[in-house]
């Protein structure tokens, strides 16, 4: 076993880290922080661009797809880096579209797709979740009919949070109705210009905005079909295992703050972290902060050797997303009666961020599969524990 | 990074586990629990045959010169065999203090007779105070006449009943830290031993020092110099601790697993219940944290490196998910693992145990909060 990073990729993050200190701005935080760190916004796209220029997008992706040919080890101590400055962080066309179409898209479709991406010019938003259909992803109804030049698509789908700042929609959709479960259905990418979609807004408890869809004789071109036609369950399971990543330095940068408003703060005469429970408290989320930090690169660790991550994503997701509300609610407990102040308000402490991750943090154990969905895959693929 | 052992590791971890699967059933560990001494030297002897002892000792004093990661590795299969005997007596606690802060000669008379298992140590560190620190250290050691005298009682001193060198953490100063270490010879007139009766199923020592008479010679390290190494003691027996319940965790997790997967409920094997499937599922998180958690802090201390954050941060983590993890193998196997001659038990009663010893989760926190500039 080994847990230090090679001297070439310190060296790599030490660059990343001075461009995330010199490049970044208070109007790209305010925007990430309003979109919910999904990228796609004007501030975003404009940093993301200069960023994916150095190849740090996607460094593990090989050069000729516009990547440095790093580890994914290095990928994933990028995105710590970028989760705790508070860039966009949710890339779903780096992260989860492109890595399916390396693996089972067409010559033509890694051509056509790869680079844009990894140079942070197009995003991808989720098609998946539909109202019947959440955690149960095989129930879709949405259904697309090949028209001989091209496939229209006629439905709906709900809680598609780039929609309103993406350029594409990775969709799931039923191909064939008549198929078994779990067979009948492809993915595809839409242009979410195209006539006959129409995007309505959804406005989280959270502050941002996710999305309903509707389709309506929507044209999407053949080639737009990604791998195989009825694979689609397969190659959205696939991507989930890369989207249950989680790098949870966002959270980690809130201790921080919290551990600084604690020592800096004096309270009944004494500093705040004198007190042995403040003093408890956040050294157990330290703690914690660091177990997740093993099961995060332990997935870079199988994927630099060849493999998909399998339960371990779902460990990982269940394991950061639970730790992201007790590191919340921690916050609030420290920063006491002002941790519910808004950061509008005169007397908020640390600009209303306990408050805002407090309410934000009700989703992570929800998105990408809730801890139940995830607690049922690692039983069943971890333990092997009996299906009936 | 690399989040697997290599090669080399895999070995000594599969034959450690081959070797004790033979020799350490738990109806050996259940005798050995009653037993006064509580391990056979039959058994003692094996392990010495096979390097154990020796492991983490450079070969110029007898050792096998490998690092605590093996050593970890090692410690790792004992917790999951509840391995009885002074085992981490004499090479944690002992051998690593020796190393440590002994001279060449002492380093050299003690540690090679205990690479060969001709010498059970242990460390008395802890009195009624019952804590950690340096102030809880009250025992005093009275210099005259070039030797040093040594009075007050020493508590939860393990396997004290069977060493024959006991390492003692003395007072020689009224400052906080003035403390020194002295070996000590168990059979030495003045030196009480009577062995406590815990739950744990390990062997807890009470050491009664009545006016025990030291040689100078036996002072290991400076006089008033003892803090420093003690407190790399402490952390390196707690990350100790922690591989052994490392190994306790796979296999109370594993009774767990197995009993699902033919235990039949309301016509359906009760492993396909959601309920009984998350405890599963979390037990299985708990162990693979507990284990990179360990791996962490003893592959630090292997590669020399600073090692006192993330050993306090694993002590503290494993220390809770341990227990915990052990509590849902108890509520997964109902009332089954509830019976005495289930082996659940026997888990159940080492994990209290390992999460009081060396520093307990609110101890480790408070170490860390300190790392935090709290």
């Amino acid at each position: 076993m080994n847990f230090s990073f090679s001297a070439e990729e310190q060296e790599l993050l030490e660059e990343v880290r001075s461009f995330l200190k010199t490049e970044t701005s208070e109007a790209l935080f305010t925007e990430c922080e309003e979109l919910g760190h999904i990228y796609g916004g004007k501030e975003g796209r404009k940093f993301i661009k200069k960023f994916a220029s150095h190849g740090w997008l996607t460094p593990n992706w090989p050069p000729e797809y516009g990547g440095l040919g790093t580890s994914a080890t290095l990928a994933f101590a990028v995105r710590e880096e970028m989760a705790y400055v508070g860039t966009p962080l949710v890339f779903v066309a780096a992260h989860m579209a492109g890595p399916t179409i390396m693996h089972f898209g067409s010559q033509e479709m890694k051509d056509k797709w790869l680079l844009p991406i990894a140079r942070g010019e197009i995003e991808f938003c989720l098609g998946y979740t539909e109202p019947q259909a959440g955690s149960d992803l095989a129930a879709l109804n949405i259904r697309a009919v090949d028209k001989g030049d091209c496939f229209l698509l006629n439905g709906q789908k709900t809680f598609n949070t780039h929609a309103h700042v993406a350029d594409y929609h990775w969709l799931g959709t039923i191909t064939d109705p008549d198929a078994k479960k779990y067979r009948g259905m492809s993915l595809m990418i839409v242009d979410l210009k195209s006539p006959g979609i129409d995007i309505r807004p959804m406005v989280t408890m959270a502050g941002w905005q996710t999305n309903e869809v509707f389709y309506d004789d929507v044209a999407v071109p053949k080639e737009n079909l990604v791998g195989d036609l009825n694979a689609g369950f397969f190659y959205v399971m696939h991507a989930l295992d890369y989207e249950r990543m989680f790098p949870l330095a966002t959270y980690g940068s809130l201790v921080d703050e919290v551990a600084e408003y604690a020592r800096t703060t004096t309270v009944d005469g004494e500093p705040l972290a004198k007190n042995p429970m403040v003093r408890q408290k956040l050294a157990q989320m330290k703690i914690e902060l660091a177990a997740n930090r093993h099961l995060y690169y332990r997935l870079a660790h199988i994927l630099d050797h060849g493999q998909v991550p399998n339960y371990q994503a779902s460990m990982q997701k269940l394991f950061a997303t639970e730790v992201a509300q007790r590191i919340a609610n921690t916050g609030m407990e420290v920063l006491g009666m002002f941790s519910q102040l808004t950061k509008d308000s005169k007397w908020a402490a640390l600009a209303g961020k306990t408050e805002r991750f407090y309410r934000t943090s009700v989703v992570e154990t929800i998105y990408a599969g809730t801890s139940e969905v995830q607690r049922s895959i690692i039983a069943l693929r971890g333990l092997e524990l009996p299906r009936k | 990074m690399n989040y697997e052992m290599n090669e080399e590791q895999r070995i000594i971890k599969e034959s450690a586990n081959r070797f004790l699967a033979e020799v350490c059933s738990t109806e050996f560990v259940r005798e050995m629990s009653e037993d006064e001494k509580g391990f056979t030297p039959e058994f003692w002897n094996k392990m010495a045959e096979l390097g154990w002892m020796g492991l983490p000792f450079p070969e110029e004093l007898g050792g096998a010169g490998m690092s605590f990661f093996d050593l970890a590795i090692i410690l790792t299969e004992m917790g999951y065999f509840c391995v009885p005997g002074p085992f981490f007596s004499t090479v944690v606690l002992g051998g690593l203090t020796v190393l440590e802060a002994g001279n060449d000669e002492q380093k050299t008379r003690i540690l090679s007779e205990l690479a060969v298992g001709n010498r059970i140590l242990t460390l008395a560190w802890l009195e009624e105070g019952g804590t950690w620190s340096p102030e809880g250290i009250q025992l005093r050691a009275e210099s005259k006449d070039g030797r040093f005298a040594l009075s007050g009682t020493k508590l939860f001193v393990p396997d004290a009943h069977v060493a024959d060198t006991i390492i003692v953490a003395a007072r020689t100063g009224d400052a906080p830290r003035e403390i020194s270490l002295f070996e000590v010879d168990a059979k030495a007139p003045g030196v009480g031993i009577t062995l406590l009766d815990s739950f744990g199923g390990d062997k807890l020592c009470e050491v009664v020092f009545d006016n025990v008479e030291v040689p100078t010679e036996n002072l290991l390290g400076e006089a008033g110099g003892a803090w420093p190494v003690l407190n790399n003691t402490l952390l390196k027996a707690a990350v100790g601790k922690a591989a052994q319940m490392d190994g306790a965790s796979q296999r109370a997790l594993k009774f767990a697993v197995d009993y699902v997967k033919e235990r039949v409920q309301f016509g359906k094997l009760i492993g396909t219940f959601q309920a009984v499937q998350f405890h599963c599922a979390d037990m299985l998180t708990y162990a693979d944290t507990i284990h990179f958690m360990t791996s962490h802090a003893a592959w630090k201390i292997a590669e020399g490196l600073p090692f006192e954050e993330e050993a306090s941060m694993c002590k503290a983590w494993v220390s809770e998910a341990h227990r915990k993890l052990v509590g849902l193998s108890h509520q997964v196997l109902g009332g089954v693992a509830f019976m005495e001659e289930h082996d659940l038990q026997l888990y159940f009663r080492r994990a209290k145990a390992a999460e009081l010893a060396f520093g307990d989760a609110s101890f480790h926190r408070e170490r860390v909060a300190q790392a935090m500039g709290l």
